[in-house]
């Protein structure tokens, strides 16, 4: 089987199941071979003019089940300089619609081309991303609560002292529909310095049992992340965003992270494993920060330190796409279709 | 596709020459063999090769019934179900055989070799000469490396570590008789945890005097990371080590601890999944790993696929007896063929012959540790080996 070309769609506003800083444009590419398969990926819309050029020069001819060779191919075309924002995630994207075609090619769905066994990943849900008042953050959680199970959900904070205490404890309140016990994740977006992250979140810690905080100052910044942690009981979070393995190297020296984030629209499926088996050396748990049609869930079975999935969206409301990730009772739960599940409508 | 059922074969194997280092430098010819067969409902077989026959059946209930194809969870499976125990000795074995016999089967599966399952690009794996050679005379020497460099091959690892004045003649002879296939052969030495770290600093400048080393291996013991790591900061070489550990937990302290520069690594450390995983690892803290020697060089499968491999070990002292296999080397490389899986037959005739009529001959894999090592050098005695006349 050979790649034989790119077909990326244009801007599209209409969805917004992409997270956080996806921002609200995507794009969806489509990775044609030979064999009539068509690989997808789903990316922010700046990636259109990468992503042709990498097909163009590194894709056309290839075979999709050499996956990983091909995403370090494209990684080390990259490294003479460090690859932007826009480059890595046009790479991560295009490795998602080469990993798509590896699975469509054995009819089978991705978790199982990956090795894992039928993902239940543990879900939480996460308001990132979203601008949502007092009230609709109360009807937001407790939506995810009572009709998808959630028992985790992650807030921004960052802003006013009584307004983060007043915030948490409604996302609190409305996910102890689903346990008595919601696990807590804040995400102070970098608006705090080390010390005053420390102070915020020692405040916080005496109302609130928090399991993580990421966002926190620089992410390169493994010392003051190190001080952080040392500082408080919640686990720091660190990866969000990375697209290279050697970003998580600082943290994974001086355990500066507790929990290692992975993002696979920054550093697509090839990259996760290898980071996640890293994480593994240090058992540090390893949770996925959220994906376009929940994809990500496909890759739960497959971490020996598997945490956790952000959920944004449990399901995509776009109509541009479906996926075949459902969310049952706090588990994402992926389906058996070939491939990633992304079906285009 | 579901696994029903399993087949472990063991055998001896006398090899067409012998194979020695620091610890019995005069050698062994002799190798236990063994293969794990795992079977499935549709007929297919995957196969493994290493040491974990005892095992096998305390591990198996876990696995029955399962389809292959889902590999990784069945090896964390594997691993949680050993929590207690500890994923060690024999059950490690064990572990590492089903993983691999699992690998051979989702490639099976999928009809191509194993290095295309595990995305590789090409499946391509340069190699080095590695002798095994301190039983071997400064002849037999020159001609095994010449042999290989005939092949393209353009890097050595020597067995070293009882007798400098040696030990330098022959890096000289390895080096010569690689020099055809390059102007500046890689040399490497092994010493098998014969030294201590000090003493493997001493012995290791004395020879940078006159040799560039790419590498050093194993000279400290495996876990001992102050030591490595002192030798790593003392020599120009690097330190290479990792071969005698089998998880990444094992691993984890020579890696947090700057102790190595190379990682050895191999299907025994947890199967493939382990190996990717100690490799990735790896990787990530900017190290390289280097594959093994194995038998028909099937490990070059899964060589082919790591992001940080930089050349594998080529042995080749005849073991290959009831085995076909799909590749061969050229200028240098190990070229895998189209066959799927680890691309390895089993010649089941063959594997009877010796089952029923075991070889005989010198020694047996594998051997002890020597007298002294660690503290004091015990040089071979005359006639222990062919270069120390009688």
């Amino acid at each position: 089987m050979k790649i034989t070309g790119v077909k990326v769609t244009r801007r599209m506003h209409e969805t917004n199941a992409l997270a956080g800083r996806l921002a609200e444009s995507c794009c969806i590419v489509m990775l044609s071979t030979d064999a009539g398969l068509t690989g997808i990926g789903i990316a922010d819309a700046g990636v259109r003019a990468p992503v042709r050029r990498l097909v163009a020069d590194m894709l056309v001819g290839a075979d999709p089940r050499s996956v990983t060779g091909i995403w370090q191919r494209m990684m080390d075309a990259q490294s003479a300089s460090h690859p932007g924002k826009v480059l890595s995630r046009a790479i991560a994207v295009l490795d998602q619609a080469l990993w798509d075609l590896k699975a469509k090619a054995n009819h089978e769905p991705l978790w199982k081309s990956l090795g894992g066994a039928p993902p239940t990943a543990n879900a939480y849900a996460s308001s990132i991303g979203l601008s949502l008042g007092d009230e609709e953050l109360s009807a937001w959680f407790l939506r995810m609560a009572r009709d998808h199970g959630l028992r985790g959900g992650k807030l921004r904070v960052g802003t006013e002292e009584s307004g983060d205490a007043r915030r948490l404890e409604r996302m609190r309140a409305a996910l102890a529909e689903a346990t008595p016990e919601p696990v807590l994740m804040i995400d102070a977006d970098h608006g705090w310095s080390v010390k005053q992250a420390i102070d915020r979140v020692r405040a916080m810690e005496q109302q609130f049992d928090l399991t993580w905080i990421e966002g926190v100052s620089r992410d390169r910044d493994a010392r003051g992340l190190k001080q952080l942690s040392d500082a408080i009981c919640g686990a720091v979070c660190v990866g969000k965003g990375f697209a290279t393995i050697g970003e998580f190297l600082p943290h994974l020296q001086r355990r500066s992270a507790d929990v290692i984030q992975i993002d696979i629209n920054t550093i697509g499926i090839t990259g996760a494993l290898q980071v996640a088996d890293a994480a593994f050396g240090l058992e540090l748990p390893v949770t996925l920060s959220a994906a376009p049609g929940n994809v990500h869930a496909h890759l739960a079975g497959v971490m020996p330190y598997f945490m956790s999935i952000e959920i944004v969206d449990p399901e995509p409301v776009t109509r541009l796409f479906t996926s075949g990730v459902r969310i049952v009772d706090g588990w994402a739960v992926a389906g058996d279709a070939p491939g990633n599940g992304l079906v285009l409508s | 596709m579901k696994i029903t059922g399993y087949r472990v074969e063991q055998y001896l194997m006398k090899m067409d020459r012998l194979v020695g280092d620091a610890n019995l430098p005069s050698g062994v010819e002799m190798l236990p063999g063994s293969i794990l067969y795992l079977e499935t409902d549709e007929g297919l077989t995957g196969i493994s090769f290493g040491y974990g026959g005892g095992a096998v059946e305390g591990l198996f209930g876990l696995i029955e019934g399962a389809d292959p194809r889902e590999v990784v969870a069945l090896w964390i499976r594997m691993n949680d179900f050993l929590h207690k125990a500890g994923n060690e000795g024999a059950a490690c074995a064990a572990l590492s055989a089903i993983d691999m016999a699992l690998w051979d089967l989702k490639a099976k599966i999928a009809g191509e070799p194993l290095w295309k399952t595990l995305g590789a690009k090409e499946g391509r794996v340069k190699a080095y000469a590695s002798g095994l050679d301190y039983c071997l005379s400064d002849e037999e020497l020159f001609a095994f490396y010449r042999r290989m460099a005939e092949l393209g091959i353009d890097g050595g690892k020597l067995k070293v570590g009882l007798d400098l004045k040696a030990d330098l003649r022959r890096l000289g002879i390895m080096r010569d008789a690689l020099s055809i296939a390059s102007p500046r052969p890689v040399l490497m030495i092994d010493s098998n945890e014969y030294w201590s770290p000090k003493q493997a600093v001493r012995y290791i400048r004395r020879m940078e005097q006159h040799f560039e080393l790419r590498w050093v291996e194993e000279p400290a013991r495996r876990w001992d990371y102050h030591g490595l790591r002192l030798v790593s900061q003392q020599v120009a070489a690097k330190v290479a080590s990792g071969e005698n550990l089998h998880t990444l937990a094992d691993v984890y302290p020579l890696i947090a601890n700057q102790a190595v520069d190379v990682i050895n690594v191999w299907t025994g450390q947890s199967g493939v999944t382990g190996l990717r995983q100690i490799a990735h690892m790896a990787h990530a803290h900017g190290l390289q790993v280097s594959m093994m020697n194995a038998q028909a060089n099937y490990m070059a499968q899964i060589a082919a696929a790591l992001p940080n491999h930089n050349m594998m070990e080529v042995v080749d002292p005849g073991r290959e007896h009831c085995l076909r296999w799909d590749n061969r080397i050229e200028d240098g490389y190990i070229v895998l063929g189209d066959a799927p899986g680890f691309g390895i037959e089993i010649d089941e005739q063959k594997l009877r012959e010796l089952q029923a009529h075991p070889p005989t001959g010198r020694g047996k894999f594998p051997f002890p540790r020597r007298e002294g090592a660690g503290r004091y050098i015990v040089p071979p005695a005359p006639g222990e080996v062919p270069w120390r006349r009688g």
